[in-house]
């Protein structure tokens, strides 16, 4: 019987953790401290809700704004920007990447390059559908992580871009990675 | 004292002491006053009982604490309904950068992308 327990806890337990929601580990969050500037940026539900309620319904973009963040269930920033370069470890950003390495998460972008720009693009996925979106941008003098929590689709996404000035984002440029890859 | 006058005095007291018949009206004008009379007395009774209730300590102190509560949750309520659109905008700020965030990182995901695979189309037409 006590076999049997560890057994189901064993499989139980993995799952439980995939469905968990991501955390900001305590060494990211210190980094506060060092940044010359920072972002912070804590956004469940209710208080996605709430603040969209002040989203203006005459202003288009503003109101594909309250269309985006209507599913989501959640929006988490944290930017740090260093005065000079080796503001922050590889290990405080493995703290993150490796949370997404449970189930449920494919990494669709991951690139690495000599002069330290390192992006990590990561959907959740539930049932094939979008479910959330993790992005990791290590650059020589910032560090940035984004956490969108909630159903969204990519065309969706695609809208995230093009506002505010930035140029939009074509979800056909990003590439098809496989399920499980990693570097 | 003349016979005259003896006369005089039992004519007055005759006359006063003579039965008379009430004025019109009487009977109901006395019966209408002890009833006003009366209404008035049992409405303070009825008051009397309902502020007495407040002579006893603890109805006075809970009582009062009601009111008290009521008059500190009214003023917070009321605080918040002032100070909720400033905050509201300070949260759709917060909500609109976030999202410029996102966007901003996702668009170097894609030149990151863009760029390794036009380097390696170059590379493969050099082949």
């Amino acid at each position: 019987m006590k076999k049997l327990s560890w057994l189901i806890l064993s499989v139980v337990l993995p799952v439980l953790a995939g469905a968990q929601d991501i955390k900001i580990p305590p060494e990211v969050e210190k980094l506060s401290a060092k940044a010359k500037e920072t972002v912070e940026v804590t956004m469940d539900g209710p208080m996605l809700r709430w603040a969209s309620k002040f989203l203006s319904a005459d202003d288009p973009e503003e109101k594909k704004c309250a269309q985006l963040v209507a599913n989501l269930k959640g929006i988490y920033v944290r930017s740090y920007e260093f005065e000079d370069e080796g503001g922050y470890t590889q290990a405080e950003v493995e703290a993150l990447r490796s949370q997404m390495r449970g189930p449920g998460w494919r990494r669709v972008v991951g690139v690495r390059e000599r002069d330290g720009d390192n992006v990590d693009v990561f959907f959740r996925l539930e049932n094939e559908k979008m479910a959330g979106i993790v992005v990791i941008a290590a650059e020589p003098k910032e560090l940035t992580f984004v956490n969108i929590v909630g159903p969204i689709e990519l065309d969706q996404l695609a809208d995230l871009g093009g506002e505010f000035g930035v140029p939009k984002l074509d979800p056909k440029s990003l590439p098809q990675a496989q399920k499980g890859d990693r570097k | 004292m003349t016979v005259n006058d003896d006369n005089r005095m039992e004519d007055a007291l005759r006359d006063a002491l003579c039965r008379r018949e009430a004025p019109e009206g009487f009977a109901e004008r006395v019966l209408a006053r002890v009833e006003k009379r009366s209404f008035s007395r049992r409405a303070d009774l009825h008051l009397g009982s309902w502020l007495g209730m407040f002579r006893q300590p603890l109805l006075r102190w809970t009582a009062l604490a009601a009111v008290s509560t009521a008059l500190i949750v009214g003023g917070i309520e009321y605080r918040q309904l002032q100070r909720e659109p400033a905050e509201g905008e300070v949260a759709k700020q917060q909500l609109i950068l976030a999202l410029r965030i996102a966007s901003s990182k996702l668009q170097l995901a894609k030149s990151k992308v863009q760029h390794s695979q036009d380097q390696n189309e170059n590379q493969e037409e050099k082949e």
